[in-house]
């Protein structure tokens, strides 16, 4: 008895001269054998750090970071790290399909975010589709991102950021009811996002029973908006919907109130941007967005000073719909059984409902599109608030 | 009617300031400088440093930002155009070697301040707004108008009537020719690509005031218009290239009262290959010695 405990004294004690292991409490300490650590869990980011859509960066990578740091502190995923890969897609097609076969043939990862835009979306989602690893969508709003898609199959993409089908109709129920719509004129852009919107927009005003008594468009090269809105003006209208991105939508604010003052503008995910809060004008705005910081659910409360002891500066919707990605696809690799097998991951992501998230109680609809609630919302003091 | 009219006279005035440094460039060097964009995107960005940073007023913002375009575009001749004009290298080496400054500038740019469009601090632009019965006329905007106008009547004078403006006439007849008869050839190509850069940097930090928004990729939808008015001007022809600009701003304000809105740009761009068919020299297209 005295000689067993003195070899596991000795034992203990070469332990703790290596600096290494850990006691365990129960057991012979010389004969423990401490488990071999189990591989990380790789999950690719694809995002846009550079090119034209580069200013939804950090908040991308920083929102799924500050995720993936949570929930390796808690544990991870059964005893396995989360590893996040970040890859720039340059905001063009090409790039994002270079970074999903990366991600795919050489880094191994079990699921993919991104990428930023939808048009490199349309590029990079059949990749993963044709190698069957999941992907969520975190900030890919377009039509055709998942559901019915023009490149066939597209059962192992997931959107985890709210679309403009669902989005747009509630801004104009909310727009309608309380400004009193009778008839809008829509400015609209030349490129797919802004197309989209527009047919979203006319399907959702005449459902309301609101006359679009005009469409103006405008081109990705024009200098000048206000022609546009002197066109819209002469309408009459009682307010006007911009169906543009937010550079385009600085200049149609700013010509608003110079010639129609007092009219609002309503916009679609293009319009949710912090670059426009600067805008004097920004209050004019009234759009839907997927996510509102003055939400006082404790998931989002939590979340948002979480990534502000971080980062230093508060986050935005780009930032807490790549945490709810990150959220969501750690919820579905615990559920899924076997976390490194992308066939049941993809089961587990189909099977995520009611969630807390910052966004709100996330599930996914048989599509796999995102549903949540939809915060309608304008600008006030520099902040997005909800629009009363 | 009457404020489609003042933004078809704004908005030709803006094509006219950008396509006159353009013009100028071609016109005595027989070379398109591909980062003539860059530069209209520089003054912006360069105002925006002196007040936004340096805390300084609109009007010394917008003197120090075309001083610094202008001396930009001497140093761009020094890089990108003068080693290339030595060793007697093709125009499109001098177009690709342009675009490799612009592309750099642009990232350098982007590296300070972000690739998103920005704003001027509140209350750092001059805002004022006229009204005229129902029609609203900006201040900032009218002085555009009156400004393009003024510069464009001022530089015609300095080439017609200076011994700098004999000087970039005889320079864009016959480089060689210009030097034998005594001309500082030098002097004369530092002076033209710093007139020209420091119209174009005078023509984005206007737009900038006036949008109170500006970007780093700001001066690319002006490019293509710039070449389209230089082509329907007449190639090198200083006031081809102004008359073309306006002849464009009206026809894109035109189309856009007058037909649906998907025939806009066929309507302005067939209005322009009109004049081509009509005149394929383009309005006052002439031989180079008399272009300048």
């Amino acid at each position: 008895m005295m000689r067993r405990a003195a070899v596991g004294l000795v034992g203990v004690l070469l332990l703790a001269s290596c600096g290494g292991g850990t006691a365990t409490p129960s057991g012979n300490p010389a004969t423990a054998t401490v488990a071999a650590p189990k591989p990380d869990i790789k999950i690719g980011l694809a995002t846009a750090k550079s090119g034209a859509a580069n200013f939804y960066n950090p908040q991308q990578s920083n929102g799924a970071a500050l995720a993936v740091d949570q929930i390796n502190t808690a544990g991870g995923i059964a005893g396995a790290k989360l590893q996040l890969i970040v890859e720039d897609d340059g905001s063009v097609r090409d790039q994002g399909i270079t970074a999903f076969r990366k991600f795919i043939e050489q880094d191994k990862v079990v699921a993919i975010l991104g990428p930023t835009l939808s048009a490199v979306a349309a590029g990079a989602h059949p990749v993963a589709q044709a190698g069957g690893v999941p992907v969520i969508a975190i900030s890919n709003t377009g039509l055709g991102i998942v559901g019915k898609c023009d490149y066939g199959p597209c059962d192992w993409i997931f959107r985890a950021s709210l679309g403009e089908q669902s989005a747009v109709p509630e801004t104009v129920k909310a727009a309608t009811q309380k400004l009193g719509l009778k008839k809008v004129v829509i400015i609209y852009g030349d490129g797919k996002f802004e197309l989209d919107d527009l047919t979203i927009f006319k399907e959702a005003f005449k459902a309301n029973n609101v006359t679009v008594s005009k469409e103006i468009a405008y081109t990705a090269k024009d200098v000048d908006f206000a022609p546009f809105v002197t066109q819209a003006k002469g309408e009459n209208p009682d307010a006007v919907v911009a169906s543009s991105l937010a550079g385009p939508a600085g200049k149609i604010l700013d010509e608003m109130a110079k010639q129609m003052p007092g009219k609002r503008v309503i916009g679609g995910n293009g319009l949710n941007s912090a670059a426009l809060l600067p805008n004097a004008n920004a209050g004019l705005i009234v759009v839907g967005t997927a996510w509102s910081k003055a939400s006082t659910d404790k998931t989002n409360t939590d979340f948002v000073a979480a990534y502000k002891t971080k980062f230093g500066v508060d986050p935005d919707q780009f930032a807490a719909q790549s945490y709810t990605a990150m959220i969501v696809l750690a919820d579905a690799l615990k559920r899924s059984g076997n976390a490194t097998d992308r066939a049941a991951v993809k089961k587990a992501l189909e099977g995520v409902s009611s969630l807390a998230t910052p966004l709100g109680p996330f599930s996914f609809t048989t599509d796999h599109d995102v549903k949540q609630p939809t915060f309608v919302m304008t600008v006030k003091d520099g902040q997005f608030t909800p629009f009363q | 009617m009457a404020e489609q009219l003042y933004n078809a006279v704004f908005i030709g005035s803006i094509y006219a300031l950008f396509a006159l440094g353009f013009a100028l460039v071609f016109s005595v060097l027989d070379i398109l400088n591909l980062a003539h964009p860059t530069v209209f995107m520089l003054g912006a960005f360069v105002a925006l440093f002196a007040i936004g940073t340096l805390g300084l007023p609109w009007f010394v913002a917008l003197a120090i930002a075309v001083l610094v375009t202008g001396l930009f575009g001497i140093v761009l001749d020094r890089v990108a155009f003068a080693p290339l004009r030595r060793r007697g290298a093709p125009a499109l080496s001098s177009m690709i070697s342009s675009l490799a400054v612009s592309l750099i500038v642009v990232r350098l740019v982007e590296l300070r301040y972000g690739g998103d469009f920005i704003t001027f601090p509140a209350g750092a632009v001059p805002a004022f707004v006229l009204r005229v019965g129902d029609a609203t006329l900006e201040g900032i905007r009218l002085a555009i108008v009156v400004l393009s106008v003024a510069l464009m009547v001022g530089l015609t004078y300095v080439l017609r009537r200076t011994q700098l403006g004999r000087d970039l006439r005889a320079l864009a007849e016959n480089p060689r020719a210009a030097r034998l008869l005594g001309v500082d050839v030098d002097r004369a190509i530092a002076a033209t690509f710093f007139v020209s850069s420091a119209l174009g940097g005078l023509a984005g930090v206007l737009l900038a005031f006036a949008y109170n928004t500006l970007d780093s990729r700001m001066g690319v939808p002006l490019e293509l218009r710039a070449f389209t008015v230089m082509v329907v001007g007449g190639m090198g022809s200083l006031p081809g290239a102004v008359i073309g600009a306006y002849i464009l701003g009206f026809g894109e304000v035109a189309s856009l009262v007058y037909l649906p809105t998907e025939l806009r740009d066929a309507f302005a761009f067939g209005l322009l290959f009109l004049v081509l068919v009509v005149r394929p020299t383009g309005l006052l297209g002439q031989k180079s010695p008399d272009r300048v």
